[in-house]
């Protein structure tokens, strides 16, 4: 069972309010080696029964020579829930209401043409139960905000959201997340910046240094790291939309991701992280695991099934998005370990460069290895200090040579966990929630500034 | 239950001011990856949203809990929402009662399809396919859609729709094809196996070329994707409201190629026909460009009555989650231009690129309409006025201003593109569009060679 709750207001208004819950029962089975899945909205014996028949029919009929084999798991019970201070479903929707006027009011100024502001509330309850014997209970709750606003004039239109961009940021957490982030005292700095937007400089095109911010680190290590090592990707059972893999199932071990300060963990246990849980949706315990080592590829992304077909690993990253889909390989929590120092320490050693903050767009190739990313907001950095602000600024690249150039990542005190809510992958379509720990991160020898 | 009576029932438990609409899924998508079903999903589900009406404030909520105690929880979560908004003074009120006018789009045959017949036809792409193994899927669906409000409003509507979807690729190259349509019988899935097949023959052996502005023929699938992405912004009357569309300030203007005429066109039997909005509003065509010139865009109630403009709903009320998002095209429709076939609009373009499809859109700029992306699964060159030697995946960045400013040709048939991935809710919808040549195709980066 799932219930969510969403409030987005607009330049003063109420744009969306919106709370709705949806239950219902999925069945998965492996017949004769062979997947079927149904499901009923109906939570009773009869649903169930439904289901479990109709997915037999499913499974019986499809075509293929099906062997799909699953790495074992022992039977587990046990039950989780999302530790909590303050229940986001106790929270009045007036509060919320309140919360996101408050943060839009505070942004108004010249030049700022729309304000947004949203927060939202998410709790999942479920039950998984296994033939093998499993029976696992878990309830996980998500609470996110953010703001955003567009400035505009002569023809030049500009936006900055704080913390992140599409749909602000989300935690596993109870509403203290939501009132730690201070929207409203955040505001007049967003809006300041948009407006100044309007009058900067074009980012210059050229090959140079670029420094990321947290928030496009996460987005680079979710791009260009996290999709390509999802094994059923490699396996090639994603290319009719999400698409495929660079990464060859023999490349685990043997294949050089990036430079020697890479280190990415798969960690389903990061408390707060949209991606943790004590069982995944096969039933697998979470754990804590390395995919990037010292820039040597050393995992995968694995289900039970795809697992068993490498040989290695015992899958862990199945999840469901919702009652009425089949779990399918997903990213946990995906980090980038951090380094060490400061984003000044980062910005001192360059001489000419660009500093890039907030994800504006976003696209890569469906093996995941060319990429184009553009930011809301940069800035010159020229003799190891930020200089002028610039507008439209993107940069571009290929995934292996890209990390390959990555030369310092900041320590743990500027290391972040960043959650995002609109992960997109199979058919019928799945949306998957998803952290990532990043820190700011420096990397020479870019292609900035795409013109069209 | 059906969906008149789901809503029905909704509205009764509501008491007060209120409207409610039930959305009803029936369906199966039988995935396939390597000549195999891996993912076969059967849904059902009904939801309802309550819309819950206190003077000039509203509430939403919705459920899947369609039994008594679920729609009295429904009622009493509305009401508590629209207890918790702030007065709208812009409120336009309820839909009054609507009289749509019947439209095609449901298909007995099509309704009657079981799993055991997805299947069977998943199972018919597969073996089309021949010595080039095959990604993609077969589905079939019923989708109601029902609103009654205490206006007296009561409005219904029951769709089928069926695609076929195929990426054939091996090691060494890769093709696309998919047929969408309400009736299964106007859809062939060995057909469309065949036709990526052969196209993934001919990518073997793929080259890459240098970045540039290269003239180009974009065939349906492409050129629908990228226009579907740029109306988002730029087609619809919010994108207009916050000045991001690319109509802003420009509508009355000569802004593309007298060759081009866009319509939204819901009422069209060849495509995906609708009769009205989530309002209850009956669907209009509006024509969104004529020979050229930016005439108008997409409006619903809401944002009818916030522009204070005289504006009027043409019937494109998005669903209560997407509200924020503001009324958009669904129905898409390019007018088709005079040549023969693709080979002809080659022979026009004489020396340029063949594009067959697109890959992860993103928008760079909105208000430019600039948008980047891959090509992917047959990209070819053309040399003298023939589709010549296979291309690698090119990474584009176009402002499709620039593209449609100069347009070379247009085929004189058009094809109906899916445009739904199936995620939340099944809602049938898609673009029909000819392929087009154009004077400009901005090529900003090169890829990986097509193929798994």
């Amino acid at each position: 069972m799932k219930r969510s709750q969403f409030v987005a207001t607009k330049s003063g208004r109420v744009e969306r309010l919106s709370d709705s819950e949806s239950e219902g029962i999925g069945v998965r089975v492996l017949l004769n080696g062979a997947w079927g899945f149904a499901c009923d909205r109906r939570l009773s014996a009869e649903g169930a029964r439904d289901a479990a028949l109709r997915a037999c029919t499913f499974a019986s009929a499809a075509p293929g020579k099906h062997s799909r084999q699953l790495a074992p798991v022992a039977p587990a019970s046990g039950a989780h829930r999302t530790h909590v201070e303050r229940d986001p479903f106790e929270v009045p929707l007036a509060e919320k209401v309140a919360q996101c006027l408050e943060a839009d009011e505070a942004m108004a100024g010249p030049d700022i043409l729309v304000r947004q502001a949203m927060v939202r509330a998410q709790r999942e309850h479920k039950l998984l139960l296994t033939s093998e014997g499993t029976e696992v209970e878990q309830e996980l709750i998500e609470c996110g905000a953010g703001i955003e606003c567009a400035a505009a004039r002569d023809g030049v239109f500009q936006m900055r959201s704080y913390p992140s961009a599409h749909v602000g940021s989300s935690c596993q957490s109870g509403w203290e997340y939501v009132d730690g982030l201070d929207l409203t005292g955040e505001a007049p700095r967003v809006a300041e910046q948009a407006a100044a937007l309007l009058r900067a400089d074009e980012c210059p095109s050229g090959v140079m240094t670029v420094v990321l911010d947290g928030d496009q680190v996460a987005l680079q290590v979710h791009e260009s790291v996290g999709h390509p090592t999802e094994l059923d990707r490699v396996y090639g059972t994603e290319a009719s939309y999400a698409g495929t893999s660079f990464l060859k199932p023999g490349d685990l071990g043997s294949l050089r991701y990036g430079s020697e300060l890479m280190n990415i963990t798969a960690d389903a246990t990061t408390k707060g992280g949209l991606g943790s849980f004590a069982f995944d949706d096969e039933g697998v315990p979470a754990e804590s695991t390395p995919v990037v080592e010292a820039g040597l590829l050393t995992g995968f992304l694995t289900s039970r099934e795809t697992a068993a077909r490498i040989g290695a690993g015992n899958g862990g990253s199945m999840r469901a998005d919702g009652w009425n889909r089949m779990p399918l390989v997903r990213m946990t929590n995906l980090h980038l370990e951090p380094g060490e120092g400061t984003l000044d320490d980062l910005l001192a050693d360059v001489d000419h460069g660009v500093y890039m903050e907030t994800n504006r767009s976003w696209s890569i190739d469906d093996k995941r290895l060319n990429f184009q990313f553009g930011t809301q907001i940069a800035w010159e950095i020229k003799d190891g200090k930020l200089g002028r602000m610039l507008r439209d600024a993107t940069y571009t690249g290929i995934t292996p040579q890209f990390w390959g150039s990555l030369d310092a990542i900041s320590g743990r005190g500027s290391w972040r966990l960043y959650g995002l809510t609109n992960c997109g992958k199979g058919q019928p379509g799945q949306s998957a929630h998803v952290s990532h720990g990043a820190a700011p991160a420096r990397f020479r020898n870019v292609q900035v500034g795409v013109r069209s | 239950m059906n969906a008149l009576d789901i809503a029905k029932a909704a509205l009764e438990t509501a008491g007060g001011e209120a409207e409610a609409v039930a959305h009803v899924e029936h369906s199966g998508l039988a995935r396939f990856a390597g000549s195999e079903v891996h993912q076969p999903t059967l849904i059902e589900n009904a939801i309802v949203t309550l819309r819950v009406v206190h003077g000039n404030r509203a509430g939403i909520a919705t459920t899947n809990r369609i039994d008594a105690p679920g729609l009295a929880e429904l009622a009493h979560r509305a009401a508590d929402a629209a207890e918790s908004s702030p007065p709208d003074e812009s409120f336009p009120g309820l839909t009054p009662p609507t009289d749509p006018a019947a439209v095609e789009g449901y298909d007995e045959e099509t309704a009657a399809l079981g799993p055991a017949d997805q299947a069977r036809l998943a199972a018919t792409s597969i073996d089309a396919g021949g010595d080039v193994p095959v990604y993609g899927f077969f589905t079939s669906g019923v989708s109601e859609l029902a609103i009654v409000s205490t206006t007296g409003l009561s409005v219904h509507q029951r769709m089928t729709d069926a695609t076929t979807l195929v990426v054939a690729a091996d090691e060494n190259g890769s093709g696309y094809a998919e047929q969408t349509a309400w009736r299964t019988s106007a859809i062939d899935p060995s057909a469309v196996a065949q036709e990526a097949a052969e196209k993934a023959r001919r990518t073997r052996g793929a080259g890459e070329i240098d970045p540039g502005v290269y003239r180009a023929v974009l065939e349906p699938y492409a050129f629908a994707d990228l226009l579907d992405y740029f109306s988002h912004d730029s087609f619809g009357a919010l994108g207009v409201l916050d000045k991001r569309s690319y109509f802003t300030d420009r509508l009355g203007e000569k802004v593309f190629d007298e060759k081009i005429f866009i319509a939204d066109d819901a009422l069209d039997p060849r495509g995906l026909p609708k009769a009205f909005d989530f309002e209850g509003t009956p669907k209009r065509r509006v024509q969104l460009v004529e020979a050229g010139v930016a005439r108008s865009v997409v409006w619903d109630r809401a944002r009818a009555a916030q522009a204070e403009n005289g504006a009027e709903s043409t019937g494109h009320a998005p669903p209560a989650e997407l509200r924020d998002w503001g009324p958009l095209p669904s129905a898409l429709s390019v007018l088709p231009g005079a040549a023969e076939s693709v080979e002809e609009l080659a022979e026009l373009v004489g020396d340029g690129l063949y594009i067959t499809r697109l890959h992860y859109l993103g928008v760079v700029h909105p208000r430019e309409g600039i948008i980047t992306g891959m090509t992917r699964d047959g990209t070819f060159r053309i040399r003298d006025g023939k589709i010549a030697e296979p291309l690698v995946n090119l990474r584009f960045t176009v402002a499709v201003p620039d593209l449609l400013r100069d347009v070379v040709g247009l085929t004189n048939k058009a094809s109906l593109v899916n445009s739904q991935n199936f995620y939340g809710e099944r809602y049938p919808y898609g673009v029909m569009a000819p392929a087009l040549a154009s004077e400009r195709f901005t090529i900003t980066g090169v890829g990986s060679k097509p193929g798994i």
